[in-house]
């Protein structure tokens, strides 16, 4: 394979700016991530991050810009969307389960853009795909004897790695994630962002925000987002106290 | 191998297949010409002035029926709920038993759909503007009380026995621990019994008893579909008007408090439901008098034929398993439709907004057509029978169902059908998976509840011949056999209980699971 600076980035922002009340959201950002990248984003409350990554999953359209997916831009054609949007997987911050299905047609539903309706009705019928749902519950350390359980019957840190869980069940080449530690204890915290960096190798890859510098550990870049504007990008072992402080500085969060 | 909660929201559709496959037998050759006029004509209405003035009158004589008729069941349904309930009485007198006898005595009048109790009235006392009035305060009264009653017994009692360990009088402590809790949910039913008087002062005008139903039932079968449209139109007006009213009236007392945007005044709340409540007794009485109500003349009863003359034989020989089959499967088909085929519309039209609009508009013109005008026009093109009347049946329910599971799905986040969408699969599944999953088992639970009116209602669609009790009894009444009559509503109604029982247990199950 080529190098990662040759290859078709799986994601490419130009020039990105999305509008907001008093001032833009995203202002002028241009971004690129290829394949083997673990990107973190950090930045205060208000910066832009949680836009950033709804720009790039395809959930909220650009003001101006371009985004493009492996080289290609959002597809008219409804379908050649949705395969698009197949290959990105988010992580949300609220998880997004469906509290009323099994564990296991929980994963299921991450097949949705592949399945037809037959295979849709049949997954809250049988146990469909057993073995690949399995094996996702044990990647992410999960014991695959959860599968019939409903979800309302697990725990937080249970419902986190299932949500994870259901991203590789997705088979997504881009994965983003959106705060998917903060309500968590540090030791879960570190727990998870090990197995999701270890998921995150070429030919994926992973940007994920976290408003915790001292997670940056295993992450190849950060980027630091203050008020929609990109203020670094380099890589995570040149982030040091004066960049971390001009990042949060007094003047940087709106209150 | 239990279905999962989505799926378990499309089996009431399976009930659609039969009336597929039985539809196409029952068109018969004309009347679409006459179809095409009636939908033509939606966009032109009769803007004559007498044709409009006629029908204002007449939607002027529905409201105030409706008005009075849901005023007097609510004031009467508040005193029987109380009166039935387990909780007051043991506070009161430390017995529960009254409660239960007052509740089975109130199952009764409950279970007589008000039509039968209008027609009824109709025969005792001869037409006159009360009779509408009562047929509608008299079933309407017993289901606030069931409702009331029901909702007192679940509220939590920790509240009312501390209040009377402090010493507090009985009356006292259960106005103020009970009170409050009630409120919410007695105002939103009230305000959702007022839409349906509405819907049944129109019924009850289809069947003669005055006002627009009557104006609309004459005009259908005159075939002057414009002045029929100027009449919907009116009616839809109100209809909007009124379902706009309650909801605000619902939001602005009911909301919890930390979501206004106003903290209000100590006690505002309380002060303007008093205040409607002050300003709603003048208004009911003034409606009353400008309605020509007369209490006297209710108490002239036209002489009955005793029931002893009655000849029991021929009652006995009447046709009883098969009224009876006919009027369950005419339930079971018209459930089918209405609660099966809401969802079913919500999918088909998940990618396109515009058509989601357009169901939704189809929905509303459902709920405001009275189903036996329903089925006068469906007879243009159908032959008369079981399936035709429960499409006329379910398709009036299905305008009120898709409405509650519209308002459910507005009601939950979209973030788990955002997520569905980000990953990539189709609307229609998004909508499926992380929308419908999320109401199906309290929209089914509705569901049961509605199956229970449909029974009551299957005596609405009796025009349509030889469809269970409801024809048999429509046709009893006009041929004044009162000994059949009797035994038909013993039937009807020991059916209904029957009905309302099972249907509870399903509503139960269902909601507990949930």
């Amino acid at each position: 394979m080529a190098r990662p600076e040759l290859a078709v980035p799986l994601l490419e922002l130009q020039q990105i700016t999305v509008a907001g009340r008093d001032r833009p959201r995203l202002e002028a950002l241009d971004l690129r991530i290829c394949c083997g990248e673990r990107v973190a984003l950090l930045g205060a409350s208000g910066a832009g991050k949680s836009t950033l990554l709804a720009v790039a999953n395809g959930s909220q359209a650009a003001d101006a810009g371009q985004v493009l997916w492996q080289g290609l831009p959002p597809a008219r054609s409804g379908r050649q969307r949705r395969r698009q949007r197949a290959r990105i997987g988010t992580l949300w911050q609220d998880l997004r389960l469906i509290e009323e299905l099994s564990v296991q047609q929980n994963l299921n539903a991450a097949r949705l853009a592949q399945w037809g309706w037959p295979r849709a009705l049949l997954n809250l019928l049988l146990p469909l795909e057993t073995a690949a749902c399995a094996e996702a519950l044990r990647q992410m350390e999960l014991d695959p004897a959860l599968l019939p359980q409903p979800v309302t019957a697990l725990s937080g840190g249970q419902r986190q790695r299932l949500a994870m869980a259901r991203l590789l069940r997705q088979q997504p080449s881009l994965l983003l994630a959106d705060e998917p530690l903060a309500s968590l204890d540090p030791r879960l915290a570190t727990q998870l962002l090990a197995l999701l960096l270890r998921q995150a190798q070429a030919p994926r890859a992973l940007l994920l925000s976290l408003h915790r510098p001292d997670l940056l550990v295993g992450f190849d870049r950060v980027i630091g987002l203050r008020q929609g504007r990109l203020l670094f990008d380099c890589a995570a072992a040149a982030v040091d106290g004066a960049c971390l402080r001009h990042l949060y500085g007094a003047d940087a969060a709106p209150p | 191998m239990r279905p999962a909660p989505p799926l378990l929201l499309l089996l009431p559709s399976l009930l659609l297949l039969p009336l597929l496959l039985a539809l196409p037998g029952l068109v018969h050759g004309g009347g679409w010409d006459l179809i095409a006029e009636f939908a033509g004509a939606a966009f032109t209405p009769s803007l004559d002035p007498v044709v409009l003035q006629s029908l204002l009158a007449g939607l002027w004589v529905t409201v105030a029926m409706a008005l009075l008729g849901w005023g007097t069941s609510l004031f009467g349904g508040l005193l029987l709920g109380l009166a039935s309930s387990r909780t007051v009485w043991r506070t009161l007198v430390g017995q529960e038993l009254p409660a239960a006898v007052i509740r089975r005595l109130l199952a009764v009048p409950r279970s007589i759909h008000e039509l039968l109790w209008g027609l009824l009235l109709l025969q005792l006392v001869g037409l006159q503007p009360a009779v509408a009035v009562l047929a509608i305060a008299i079933p309407y009264a017993a289901l606030v009380a069931r409702v009331v009653s029901d909702l007192l017994d679940t509220l939590p009692t920790a509240n009312l026995e501390a209040l009377r360990a402090s010493g507090a009088p009985a009356p006292a402590a259960l106005l103020t621990a009970l009170g409050p809790p009630l409120l919410p949910g007695v105002l939103s039913y009230g305000g959702y019994r007022l839409e349906c008087a509405l819907r049944s002062a129109t019924l009850l005008g289809v069947f003669g008893l005055g006002g627009l139903g009557t104006e609309l039932k004459l005009t259908l079968q005159s075939l002057e579909f414009h002045e029929l449209w100027s009449g919907l139109w009116f009616l839809l007006a109100v209809m909007l008007l009124l379902e706009a009213g309650v909801g605000l009236l619902r939001r602005r007392w009911t909301m919890p408090r930390r979501f206004a945007l106003h903290q209000p005044g100590v006690g505002r709340r309380g002060r303007e439901m008093l205040l409607a409540l002050l300003a709603l007794l003048p208004l009911l009485l003034a409606v009353g008098w400008a309605l020509g109500v007369d209490p006297v003349a209710l108490g002239h009863w036209q002489p009955l034929p005793g029931l002893g003359s009655g000849r029991w034989q021929a009652v006995l020989s009447l046709p009883w398993l098969q009224l009876v089959g006919g009027t369950l499967v005419l339930t079971a088909l018209a459930t089918g439709l209405a609660v099966g085929l809401a969802p079913l519309q919500l999918l088909l039209a998940a990618p396109w907004p515009w058509l989601r609009r357009l169901v939704t508009c189809g929905w509303v013109l459902a709920r405001l057509w009275p189903p036996p005008l329903t089925l006068l026009l469906l007879l243009f093109v159908l032959k008369p029978g079981l399936i035709t009347a429960a499409l006329a049946l379910g398709l009036h329910n299905l305008g009120i169902l898709g409405r509650l599971l519209r308002e459910s799905l507005d009601d939950q986040s979209p973030a788990v059908q955002e997520a569905l969408v980000a990953a990539g699969s189709g609307p229609r599944l998004a909508l499926f998976y992380g929308g419908l999953s999320g109401v199906a088992r309290s929209y089914l639970a509705y569901g049961a509840y509605r199956s229970d009116v449909m029974l009551r209602e299957t005596v609405v669609v009796g025009l349509a011949g030889a469809v269970g009790l409801g024809s048999q009894m429509l046709e009893s009444l006009s041929s004044f056999a009162w000994d059949q009559l009797a035994a038909l509503l013993v039937v009807y109604a020991l059916l209904t209980l029957v009905g309302e029982d099972l249907s509870d247990r399903l509503r139960r199950r269902l909601l507990r699971r949930a």
